[in-house]
């Protein structure tokens, strides 16, 4: 990697601290990380429950503060939740009152760059994009988790953002469901060249996504290791990849990874009563 | 339920109408613990219930098993609402007293959401303004309205002003705090998103909070404005000239049975209309919920 040229996305020493109560101490949820993201990679934070990868990825979108440490985006430090970071979540990812369609200009209602009729354009490009023509008028409730889905990632896309983050949003859905989003999130990503972030604890669902995979502790969170999926896997990924050699190889080391982790985390439980 | 015959039927993932035993007749569904619902079968039910009570009422007044000056008959009831209505015997119209009581009940309830609703939502977006109400509020909200007669009447006189004072001061305490809660729950991701797609405080106040608390709120407003009605009643039985409460309390001094029954019978429909009429309105508003 070239030295001199700064990274799109650069998370520098951040640590977090929480502390509920004054009268006892506080808790470490993320410890001294630092991670480079280049413009168009899509990173994979993955994890264990409440290890703090989401933590960090709210840190990045400003919906947190860090206690130290900083994130800059294109060289700006983060300061506070802006259109340049959009967010999906997994549960509440689009508002019940709308239909398919105003769910989707909803991402587009506070641009100031574009028109009327640009907004209306892009709109219904994106319902096009995440394949929801037809469905203009239903309202959310009315259609299916991974329907909804794809209406929140249509939003966020139209609302312009420069980096995209995603809270496993593919986590309530059923395995035939998240395949499919899987697959045509690449898709997206390829037209679209999105830097993404995406939080997951299904180590399968990180591999054929990932260009880059950061594996995460527990609590305090820090980076285990980083995995290059971009290194044995094509950057266009289709999901035959998942039944290949290579695939089955990456995951079944990142499994023994996350595996050995949560071995050691339960021996120090046993053993320190709790402790850190 | 679905009238939608659109384009590609979607089907829900989330109801998994799974394999399903033997179907249980919807009559035998009543008795089942937690058995699903017919609206039908509900409203045959509910009429019986109100049938069977007509029924025992007319047994106790007919039979005698009562006397009549503690219980009139329902036909006497009925007939005495009937004269009041029109305005029999009476220097004026009952309907003028019903008209007094909604215009209270209109005026106090209607001041109480005017501002608890800005109040409720403000308390819950800004800590500051939560700190500095929400112990006044819980206070005044304890407080027995009946007890603060003797002070509305005393500060504000008799006139309309007292009773709407203590109709509001029923009202607005408990609403407000009902309001915030409901700004409360809205959950955080959707005021996330909006932070996340560009809007100001605002416009996240007015493009989400407000449209997403508003069913839980449609049913809070009908909640409070039942109780509004029982204030209503304790103010005009305890110092008012007028309303449907003072005609209650001056047929009670005349044991006039037939009319305490007829005015009770009042509020009771105006009570049942209005809780229908905006049910009625919060499945129409919000059938997106459904």
């Amino acid at each position: 990697m070239p030295g001199a040229s700064q990274p799109f996305v650069a998370i520098e020493r951040v640590s977090k601290t929480f502390q509920a109560d004054p009268r006892t101490p506080p808790i470490a949820v993320i410890d001294d990380i630092s991670i480079a993201i280049e413009k168009g990679e899509l990173v994979v934070f993955l994890g264990p429950s409440g290890c703090g990868k989401t933590t960090l990825m709210r840190i990045v979108g400003g919906l947190e503060t860090a206690t130290r440490g900083r994130v800059l985006i294109d060289g700006e430090p983060v300061s506070g939740p802006s259109r340049q970071k959009g967010m999906v979540f997994q549960s509440y990812s689009s508002f019940p009152w709308l239909n398919v369609l105003d769910n989707i200009r909803f991402g587009l209602k506070f641009r100031d760059d574009i028109d009327a009729a640009g907004k209306e354009r892009l709109a219904r490009h994106y319902l096009d994009l995440v394949g929801l023509k037809g469905f203009e008028d239903y309202y959310v409730n009315r259609i299916s988790g991974g329907m909804r889905q794809r209406v929140a990632i249509a939003r966020t896309l139209a609302a312009g953002p420069d980096v995209l983050l995603m809270d496993e949003p593919f986590g309530a859905l059923d395995a035939q469901n998240r395949d499919f989003l899987q697959a045509q999130l690449d898709v997206i990503q390829r037209s679209e060249h999105k830097t993404i972030i995406f939080v997951t604890h299904d180590v399968e669902e990180a591999v054929f996504l990932a260009d880059r995979i950061f594996i995460f502790s527990a609590r305090p969170a820090r980076i285990l290791e980083e995995v290059r999926v971009c290194d044995v896997l094509p950057p266009e990924r289709t999901l035959e990849h998942k039944d290949s050699e290579v695939f089955f190889k990456l995951r079944n080391r990142i499994l023994g990874i996350t595996r050995a982790q949560a071995l050691r985390t339960e021996q120090l439980m046993m053993g320190g009563n709790g402790a850190p | 339920m679905t009238d939608n015959a659109s384009p590609p039927a979607p089907k829900s993932a989330e109801t998994g109408a799974g394999s399903q035993p033997a179907p249980v007749p919807a009559t035998r569904q009543l008795f089942r613990f937690r058995g699903t619902t017919s609206k039908v079968v509900d409203l045959y039910v509910g009429i019986a219930s109100f049938a069977i009570l007509l029924a025992l009422w007319s047994a106790a007044t007919g039979l005698e098993w009562v006397q009549p000056q503690f219980l009139a008959s329902p036909l006497a009831v009925v007939l005495r609402l009937y004269d009041l209505l029109l305005g029999v015997n009476a220097d004026h119209s009952f309907l003028q007293d019903i008209g007094i009581s909604l215009f209270r009940v209109g005026v106090a309830f209607g001041l109480s959401a005017v501002l608890a609703i800005p109040l409720g939502i403000f308390m819950s977006s800004y800590r500051i303004v939560n700190a500095i109400s929400e112990p006044v509020v819980d206070f005044i909200r304890y407080l027995p309205v009946p007890a603060l007669v003797p002070l509305t009447v005393r500060w504000l006189g008799i006139g309309e002003t007292s009773k709407i004072a203590l109709l509001w001061i029923g009202t607005f305490f408990q609403l407000v705090l009902l309001i915030a809660d409901d700004a409360r729950r809205v959950p955080r991701e959707y005021v996330e998103i909006g932070m996340t797609v560009g809007a100001k405080p605002r416009s996240v106040l007015r493009h989400i909070i407000l449209p997403a608390m508003l069913p839980s709120m449609v049913d809070n407003l009908r909640i409070t404005l039942g109780w509004c009605w029982t204030y209503l009643i304790i103010a005009e039985i305890v110092a008012s000239s007028s309303g449907i409460g003072y005609v209650i309390q001056s047929a009670k001094r005349y044991v006039k049975a037939d009319v305490i029954f007829a005015g009770i019978l009042t509020i009771g429909i105006i009570g049942l209309v209005s809780d229908q009429a905006i049910r009625w309105l919060h499945r129409r508003w919000f059938a997106y919920l459904r």
